[in-house]
């Protein structure tokens, strides 16, 4: 008589921990770092990993988690955006391609005339660290994967043959769990490859207006992309987004406006990348499909990220996290058909404190913010969103300000109330208050003033003045991340 | 050792302070005979609870890179403090002279 094998023994049986690090390419040295490092030691498999209390999502009792988010969106008016090239960052989405060639052309005069003066934070080294820093971003030296995930290859003679072994080559069938076990799992993995945070939506019938108009569904068995015509295509089954947050350096934010070198969002965007192979190659370990996930992005991609969760939506028309504030960098949105519990949006007071605070906007050096006291529906121009009653970013100002011959810019993510370090308990304190009381929103945003917080810091000092042990490592400080 | 590596230390500093001035105080009222009351209980216990809040958020700051967050915190948190302090201890004195 066969005796029954519990579900969770016959999990264990099938894809490990220790296969998928190595899928990973961490082999047994990484699993070494995660042994000592880990909350409860180390993770033997993946339902030890499921069962970490890291694997929870834990919001303070100040956030709530709503059936709607904060930002009022109309769905029957969201107009579904044709595609990446209609972004501002591509040419085709000017009306007038001459002004964007005319930022261009005065962003290379005014970067090399900087370089050659020697300006201290805008010279050569500082260009050069600044490029080295966003490598792996960007259309030519980009480690993107492609529409369908990275190709994956396996050094034969690699101490590890089975690296990067699918269930199929292991003769087992693919991982399975139920939608909350995957989605703890996943949260777990997301912080081991390099995420702050994980949401996920399902994607039905309004999600699917946040993708591209590019992205079309078919009767497929796997997506693919058509060439051809430019287009990807989705199977058409019961799909979720994972949606990932990359940390930003707020150390290095600091000095954005000012100096080369302090490219921490452009930093980030290569960190996304690696995260995103990690990520796909993750989900081919398990056995599942996995679709974009890259900084070339699949949709509006701060609608994923208050939908999933992950923030509320902000003054800057960008995300406004409890816990990282605006200092994160875009949301991954991965498609895959691994069954996940969604995350509901959140409600922290963020959008309702945007409402008296205005920082951004008069920090904002581009006047691109807006200074509106309410929200209101708008998004005509092709890179916004219709649809959305919110503060609409004039993102036009914005680019035109940074790439216009200025360093990236930041600033708004920098001086917002809730982006700060976690060392001092008075910040939860305060966050907690802008939840409870919005009365005394105003006076927070004073306060927050009278203690400094935003400045900008002693640009007489740059980081080759300092002792290079007191850099935190990538740069990143471990608050927040 | 890197300073950075010293934040423990600082607590400490801040707890041997607060032990040592708990103990004085109690040790000079034994002394003087005097038993405090109620409410000068609850203004020595936010006196510390404020002087705990106020340390730690000082040398966060620092580590935070936010030296005039430190200052001001000393400001708006020091100064209501000396106030209480000052409020338990002339409760106390005038007890006692009287």
């Amino acid at each position: 008589m066969t005796r029954p094998v519990s579900r969770k023994r016959r999990y264990h049986s099938t894809v490990s921990g220790r296969n998928i690090m190595k899928m990973l390419g961490f082999g047994a040295g990484m699993l070494g770092v995660v042994a000592a490092t880990g909350p409860r030691g180390s993770f033997k498999d993946l339902d030890d990993m499921k069962s970490s209390p890291l694997a929870k999502r834990y919001l303070p009792f100040w956030v709530k988690e709503v059936d709607k988010p904060t930002v009022e969106i109309d769905w029957d008016n969201m107009e579904i955006m044709e595609g990446k090239h209609k972004t501002l960052f591509n040419p085709e989405a000017w009306p007038d391609i001459n002004d964007y060639m005319k930022i261009h052309q005065t962003n290379i005069k005014s970067t090399t005339r900087r370089v050659q003066d020697k300006t201290p934070g805008l010279s050569l080294k500082d260009r050069a660290l600044g490029d080295a820093n966003c490598w792996g971003w960007g259309a030519l030296s980009s480690i993107a994967p492609e529409w369908t995930g990275p190709d994956v290859e396996a050094y034969e003679k690699w101490e590890h043959p089975t690296m990067f072994y699918t269930p199929e080559d292991y003769g087992v069938p693919r991982y399975e769990g139920t939608p909350e076990e995957n989605s703890q799992m996943l949260r777990v993995a997301g912080r081991i490859l390099g995420a702050s945070d994980m949401g996920f939506v399902q994607l039905d019938k309004n999600i699917k207006k946040l993708l591209y108009g590019n992205i079309r569904f078919e009767k497929v068995d796997k997506g693919y992309e058509d060439k051809k015509t430019h287009s990807f295509v989705l199977p058409d089954k019961e799909l979720w987004a994972i949606c990932s947050v990359i940390p930003q350096s707020s150390w290095m934010n600091r000095y954005t406006k000012r100096m080369s070198w302090a490219c921490s969002n452009t930093a980030a965007y290569s960190q996304a990348n690696i995260f995103s192979n990690r990520l796909n190659v993750f989900l081919r370990g398990l056995g599942y499909q996995y679709y974009g996930g890259d900084t070339a992005a699949i949709g509006r991609l701060v609608g994923f990220g208050v939908m999933s969760g992950l923030a509320e939506y902000g003054r800057a028309g960008i995300m406004v996290s409890p816990q990282f504030g605006m200092n994160f960098r875009t949301v991954l949105v991965t498609i895959t058909d691994l069954p996940l519990a969604v995350t509901k949006p959140i409600d922290a007071g963020i959008t309702q404190f945007c409402h008296a605070c205005k920082k951004c906007g008069e920090m904002c050096p581009s006047g691109a913010i807006s200074m509106e006291d309410e929200p209101f529906w708008g998004g005509e121009a092709a890179y916004q969103a219709k649809g959305i009653k919110g503060w609409y970013q004039g993102s036009k100002k914005c680019y035109s300000y940074m790439l216009g011959g200025e360093p990236d810019c930041s600033r708004c993510q920098t001086v917002c109330p809730f982006t700060k370090y976690d060392k001092a308990v008075m910040h939860d304190l305060v966050r907690m208050f802008i939840a409870k009381a919005p009365k005394l929103h105003r006076l927070i945003r004073i306060m927050d003033d009278v203690f400094g917080y935003g400045s900008e810091p002693d640009l007489s000092k740059t980081p080759w003045d300092l002792n290079p042990m007191d850099i935190p490592l990538f740069g990143r400080d471990p608050s927040r991340s | 050792m890197r300073l950075a590596s010293w934040e423990w230390f600082w607590y400490v500093v801040i707890g041997f302070l607060m032990v040592s001035g708990l103990v004085y105080f109690v040790t000079e009222l034994n002394a003087m005979d005097i038993k405090l009351l109620w409410y000068e209980w609850i203004l020595g216990a936010l006196f510390m609870s404020i002087f705990m809040f106020m340390g730690q958020t000082f040398i966060a700051s620092f580590k935070e890179f936010e030296p005039r967050a430190a200052w001001m915190t000393l400001v708006f948190m020091g100064l209501p403090n000396i106030l209480i302090g000052a409020v338990l201890v002339g409760s106390v004195m005038s007890r006692s002279m009287s």
